[in-house]
């Protein structure tokens, strides 16, 4: 239990380290999506049922706050230990590999939650301020659930494709072009069901899709698919992404860049 | 029980440029004593780091054993791990901590909680306590050295493993790492050390091993590779004012040269011995 504790406060004390980008910077891109999207453009959007665009808006971006961070915090503690060399300290020690899977997971959840938390914040003071009411979070549960399945699947995702990756450029491709399309297609900012039919099959095909949805559903009541599927998806995905993780820790390099 | 023994090890692996496959490894088979320091010697690119690698599990052997105190590095790494410490050759330059808080993790990292009293003798013992709140881009390169020297023992391993670990250090502070490796000696701990420095390990080691090309060229005491490798040199400087040199094996003594040469005594002025040592017998085998 200890090693296990120990690797996990080398990755919350790592990104503390650099608050300033891993914390405060995607809280600012929130806060500036918030203002422009929700505020600003969202006054002109009418959504099906008549709800609001900022509330709509807000779990969008909480998740997405959520899965990039833990992501993020999962690659790149790979990444620089790659490049120090200290990947090596973790391989020499008597340290199972699915310790460090889950300690470099929790610590995505732990920031990806952090960001999530205060974005949604944010965004409550926002909403507060154009409804006079505070944003009710219909199912504290399920919000649970998809905060923890969702940053793990992200941070799980971020280790294996830091150990298969072999250059910093394969990183960042993976990050721009499959992880945000993914996002931005997954329903952050649009419900699917303003979309033509061949664009709302295609978003079904996008894991992310039941993850948004779902997350929207724990805080709002309603999405754009049922809670179950919801749920099911988000497991099977942190399933396969666990095990996407021990083969790459198995199969992957832990030599310096 | 042997401290360490490496059987039959084979590690081949794909060159990535020519895509051929190359043999790092052929089949070595060495023993460590306990509380012994065993040195492994061979020129760059000979096999020694593949060895390290494969006995700390960081490369994955194509055949053959490690056993570290009996146990089998391929079948519970975890067990063989906690008996053993390493001095990875390259320096490690962990960018967002301290000093302190590194040996804090690497402490954790075998399972020692609260372990500051380790971690303060050795951080003294090395001359890094007064660093202790520096991170390691802060120091300098015989600090970082030193570093991960203690990393490497924190959890006092029974085998210490150390892959140059004088690579790039000056004179003063390499002669403080070799008088701590033999105060660890003292300690009982047993060593595997590989470096270029043939001085030093003819001084330091008990036990000496050459391999080149993924093979052992030489296995036994430094005495016994000098006395069968290298030569002395006898050099004669006669009453008649002419020098004479006899260069032959070291296993002779002067007398026995003198008589192998027929040099009568009363016809010598002066006379010079040059000893073979451990780096003409490594240049002997190794041929450089």
């Amino acid at each position: 239990m200890i090693i296990f504790l120990t690797l996990l406060r080398r990755e919350i004390k790592r990104f503390l380290k650099v608050i300033i980008q891993t914390v405060v910077s995607p809280i600012v891109s929130s806060f500036l999506y918030l203002l422009v999207f929700g505020v600003s453009l969202g006054a002109s959007v009418q959504l099906k049922d008549g709800m609001v665009y900022l509330a709509f808006l807000i779990p969008g971006l909480m998740v997405m706050g959520l899965i990039n961070n833990a992501f993020q915090n999962s690659s790149s503690s790979v990444v620089t230990s790659k490049f120090s060399g200290d990947l090596e300290d973790l391989r020499v020690a008597p340290i199972p590999h699915y310790y460090i899977i889950w300690a470099m997971g929790i610590g995505g959840v732990f920031r990806g939650s952090l960001v999530a938390i205060i974005s949604g914040l944010v965004g409550s003071v926002f909403y507060y301020i154009q409804q006079h009411e505070i944003l009710p979070i219909a199912h504290p549960f399920w919000m649970i659930y998809f905060f923890i399945s969702g940053g793990l699947i992200f941070a799980f995702l971020g280790i294996f494709v830091a150990f298969i990756a072999k250059t910093f450029d394969q990183l960042s491709a993976f990050s721009t072009f499959i992880l945000l399309p993914l996002t931005y297609l997954g329903g952050v900012f649009i419900s699917i069901q303003s979309l033509p039919e061949i664009w709302q099959m295609l978003s079904k095909l996008n894991p992310l899709f039941y993850l948004i949805n779902g997350f929207r559903y724990s805080i709002l009541g309603k999405s754009d698919v049922g809670l179950n599927v919801s749920a099911m998806v988000s497991l099977v995905g942190l399933v396969i992404t666990f095990l996407m993780a021990q083969l790459a820790l198995k199969k992957g390099s832990f030599s310096r860049w | 029980m042997k401290a360490l023994e490496v059987i039959n090890l084979k590690k081949t692996y794909t060159d990535k440029v020519a895509g051929l496959p190359v043999e790092a490894l052929k089949g070595i088979n060495l023993s460590i004593d306990k509380g012994s320091i065993f040195g492994l010697l061979g020129p760059n690119g000979a096999g020694k780091t593949t060895l390290i690698g494969a006995i700390t599990t960081l490369e994955e052997p194509t055949s053959g054993d490690v056993r570290v105190f009996g146990e089998s590095v391929i079948k519970d790494p975890l067990k063989t791990k906690m008996h053993t410490g390493v001095v990875l050759q390259e320096v490690v330059n962990t960018g967002f901590f301290s000093v302190e808080e590194i040996l804090d993790f690497q402490s954790g990292y075998y399972g020692l909680y609260k372990n500051k009293e380790q971690c303060d003798y050795l951080m003294q013992k090395l001359s890094l306590y007064e660093h202790r709140e520096k991170k390691v881009k802060q120091l300098s390169g015989g600090m970082k050295r030193r570093l991960m020297i203690a990393k490497a023992l924190v959890h006092k391993p029974k085998l210490l493993l150390l892959d140059e670990p004088t690579a790039g250090v000056d004179v003063g502070l390499r002669e403080s790492l070799w008088k701590f490796v033999h105060e660890l000696k003292a300690e009982g701990i047993s060593i595997l050390l590989t470096t270029h420095y043939l001085e030093e390990a003819e001084k330091m080691c008990d036990h000496v091993a050459i391999i080149h090309k993924g093979q052992l060229l030489f296995n036994g005491t430094p005495e016994n590779m000098i006395s069968t490798y290298s030569h002395k040199k006898l050099i004669l400087i006669m009453k008649s004012g002419e020098t004479r040199e006899y260069i032959e094996s070291n296993r002779l003594g002067i007398a026995e040269m003198l008589a192998k040469y027929e040099i009568d005594i009363a016809e010598i002025h002066d006379l010079k011995i040059e000893e073979g040592r451990l780096e003409d017998a490594f240049s002997k085998m190794v041929g450089t």
